[in-house]
């Protein structure tokens, strides 16, 4: 079983004033993982940010802003730039000639929206005020006399009349709403509010200007008009100039985020008067390569120190210094167990002293859901998605799920077509009695070769809903027992790796005979119980060494865990049973596709005798409803097959040998994607 | 199959329904508290999706007890 990589650590010792040239060094090695300095350690503190950060930090944050602002996201398609050109862009100062380009458009647009907004609120201002038969000039102006102006939900007009000296304009329509005018003495002003108040009464601000409203509401509506044609124009020139700069702008970001990660190396690691040191983990395999790398491009200005190599034992680790306690953890799985990594992520990181369950995921998780699923007709179509999403995706998220798709998939076809026999939850062998046996060869009227049923399992396939059910259930209960088995066997691994052969037995091997004793012992119980096989000869011998390891499993494993080791017996019977969701949900996703099948071709087809074909529209009803129907099945499919598979990965499995909490492995190196680097510098990716 | 016309065969397939329906009902209770918490859980932090999906999928269990009951009273029996 794979164990995370080997990994060295190593010191890295070096003058001051070429720091800035080491860095770059170690980000060309792709390999240093920094053990971050605590300051006071070996009596020196961590380094400050290297001085460009600052300038570059500032820059960063204007190329941001500009990216927002002209609407360049990191979808928009842009072209690469070598990192030469952008570097020497920068220095020259075109993220601030830039800026200032933008800027002088991008404030033209905000003061045209700015203008257009304060516009439509006078429209509508003018738009209310459009019902009262009063120019705009006699709104203000007086001494002695308030003017309130505002809307209303109800009408007012009765209420008004109360009011002494005052002058009213009410124009109100029931469903719509109105709008009031009340030309009133100053001393009145509050009473008229007060008034007003009482019918839902919303001021408004009385345009400025001259002549009648209806003049003015024309004026504000063409003065719109042109500032909109104006913004459109402002717009085109914003379009041009993110077609103009959007290359720039990506390519500068990235650029400088590159830029700003290497300034904050310093802070990191140990940084003195005239020397700074780095201590790094480097995959063990890597060291001399990474020294040698050092050497040749910073000289007698550096000198890297070989520290150790972790050893697997824990000892190591509890002797080790405690910022070294923890080695990072770099997976070494193979190009398809990598795809699985995410898994396995999803609980935990491995630790470095144990085994990387990638690699039993990679083989049971797809193997289960294609058990799950086992039919043709579902599998192809999860094979060609599989094989599509990994072929178009680079997200890890969607290549671990197009992984599973893709070999769960022809895991489905294997035990759709060898094993069970059917597809779109029909058998390809077999005569036409619906609802229970509707077949391929019944449908179509064919009769099937002899070596095509003689490839199957049983001449014709296993029925999932018929009399193979017991031997199904058998079936998954002996899966279980291996999956679980061999969970059970990487813990004893894990545990002797960590502490050593005597320990693991004492902490896991209890638990395997425990749990090996079980098995027998439930076997031997199963036979006489349910399959009335007498007492005695082989059962009999069975059931007693059954009894004996569980006995002996407890006593052993009772010393490390106590009590839980007899409180967990009959979990461990749980954690068998629980595989036989294998056959359950496969019944599940048969069953719906079986009365699915009988609805299009018994019911709607009026086929429940005997194979007879409808006239051609409802053919066509028939199969696209066969065609709706098997996709919510498919459907539901990735669903129940994929989540139960992927748990029996996470609960029955993993929590048998898998601990985590480890450390990922992250050297410095940068990823590159809109910037690239000149032919020169392409063996030397800094 | 025991599916032929009498009391027995009902009586069997009220077994095998009752198996489901109320494990279902006793994982649909389980879950939906599991599931509250860890969805929270989740928000704070989706690095431990892992581990709170172990905790939601554990009272699951017992439906696919009861399915497999039923399975075997109706097939079985």
């Amino acid at each position: 079983m794979p164990l995370p990589e080997s990994m060295s650590r190593v010191v890295v010792v070096g003058t001051k004033s070429r720091i800035e040239e080491a860095i770059e060094a170690f980000y060309s090695t792709r390999a240093l993982h920094p053990v971050d300095h605590v300051s006071g350690a070996d009596g020196m503190s961590v380094g400050t940010p290297l001085p460009a950060n600052s300038k570059a930090s500032e820059r960063l944050l204007k190329v941001r802003a500009m990216k927002k602002e002209l609407g360049v996201t990191e979808t928009t398609e842009t072209a690469k730039v070598a990192v030469d050109e952008i570097k020497n862009k920068i220095a020259s100062g075109s993220v601030e000639s830039t800026e200032t380009e933008v800027l002088k458009v991008l404030d033209v647009k905000n003061d045209l929206k700015q203008r257009i907004a304060e516009l439509n609120i006078r429209k509508k201002n003018l738009e209310f005020l459009m019902a009262v038969p009063v120019d705009l000039e006699l709104y203000s102006g007086y001494r002695s006399l308030a003017v309130i102006a505002g809307t209303v939900k109800e009408d007012p007009s009765e209420a008004l009349k109360s009011l002494a000296d005052s002058e009213s304009f009410v124009s109100f329509r029931k469903k719509e709403g109105g709008t009031a005018a009340v030309f009133v003495r100053t001393e009145n002003k509050d009473k008229a509010a007060s008034i007003l108040s009482e019918y839902g009464f919303s001021e408004i601000q009385v345009p400025e200007g001259k002549g009648p409203v209806s003049e003015a509401l024309v004026q504000t509506e063409k003065e719109v008009a042109d500032l909109c044609d104006k913004l459109e124009s402002v717009e085109k020139e914003v379009e041009a100039l993110q077609t103009k700069h959007r290359t720039f702008l990506r390519a500068s970001e990235e650029e400088l985020s590159i830029e700003i990660e290497k300034g904050e190396v310093p802070l990191r690691i140990a940084v003195g008067e005239y020397s700074y040191i780095m201590d790094a983990w480097v995959p063990m395999n890597m060291v001399q390569s990474v020294t040698a790398e050092l050497e040749s491009r910073l000289g007698n200005d550096v000198h890297v120190e070989f520290e150790e190599t972790r050893g697997r034992n824990m000892h190591e680790e509890e002797k080790a210094e405690e910022r070294f306690k923890k080695v990072p953890t770099k997976s070494k799985n193979g190009i398809i167990a990598k795809e699985f990594e995410y898994a396995t992520s999803l609980v935990a990181t491995p630790k470095y002293q144990e085994i990387d369950p990638s690699i039993l995921v990679m083989f049971f998780l797809p193997l289960f859901f294609g058990f799950m699923i086992g039919d043709c007709g579902y599998a192809i179509p999860f094979i060609i998605l599989g094989a599509y999403g990994l072929k178009v995706t680079h997200h890890k998220d969607w290549r671990a799920i197009a992984t599973v798709l893709f070999f769960g998939g022809i895991w489905a076809f294997v035990f759709g077509f060898f094993f069970f026999g059917e597809a779109l939850g029909m058998h390809f062998i077999g005569h036409w009695e619906p609802p229970l046996d509707m077949t391929w060869e019944g449908l179509l009227g064919i009769h099937l070769p002899e070596w095509f049923t003689g490839i199957m399992v049983d001449g014709h396939g296993i029925s999932k809903l018929g009399s193979h059910v017991s031997m199904l259930l058998k079936l998954s209960v002996y899966i279980g027992i291996v999956h679980l088995l061999l969970g059970y066997v990487c813990g004893y691994l894990n545990v002797k790796r960590q502490h050593g052969s005597r320990h693991a037995f004492m902490e896991k091997g209890g638990w395997i005979v425990m749990f090996s004793g079980m098995v027998v012992l439930c076997y031997a119980l199963t036979q006489v119980l349910f399959d009335s096989v007498p007492l005695e000869g082989t059962v009999m011998y069975l059931l007693v060494i059954g009894i004996v390891m569980v006995a002996t499993g407890v006593a052993v494993a009772s010393r490390t865990d106590g009590i839980m080791a007899i409180l967990e017996l009959p979990g461990m019977v749980g954690n068998i049973l629980s595989y036989t969701r294998l056959v359950a949900i496969g019944m599940s996703k048969a069953g719906m596709a079986m009365a699915f099948n009988y609805i299009v071709f018994g019911m709607i087809m009026g086929m429940s005798e005997s194979v007879v074909w409808p006239s051609i529209p409802i053919l066509v009803i028939g199969l696209l409803l066969f065609a709706f129907l098997h996709l919510a099945v498919w459907t539901l499919g990735i669903l129940s097959a994929g989540l139960h598979a992927l748990r029996l990965q996470f609960v029955e499995l993993m929590t048998k040998f898998f601990e985590g909490g480890g450390t990922e492995y992250k050297p410095l190196k940068v990823k590159r994607i809109k910037t690239i680097l000149t032919q020169t510098k392409i063996d030397k990716e800094v | 199959m025991a599916m032929e016309g009498d009391v027995g065969s009902g009586l069997i397939a009220i077994g095998a329904g009752l198996a489901v329906g109320l494990t279902g009902l006793g994982a649909g209770m389980g879950e939906k508290d599991v599931g509250a918490a860890a969805v929270g859980a989740i928000t704070e932090n989706p690095g431990i999706f892992g581990k709170a999906m172990i905790f939601m999928v554990i009272p699951e269990t017992i439906v696919i007890f009861g399915l497999v009951i039923a399975i075997i009273a109706i097939f079985a029996m």
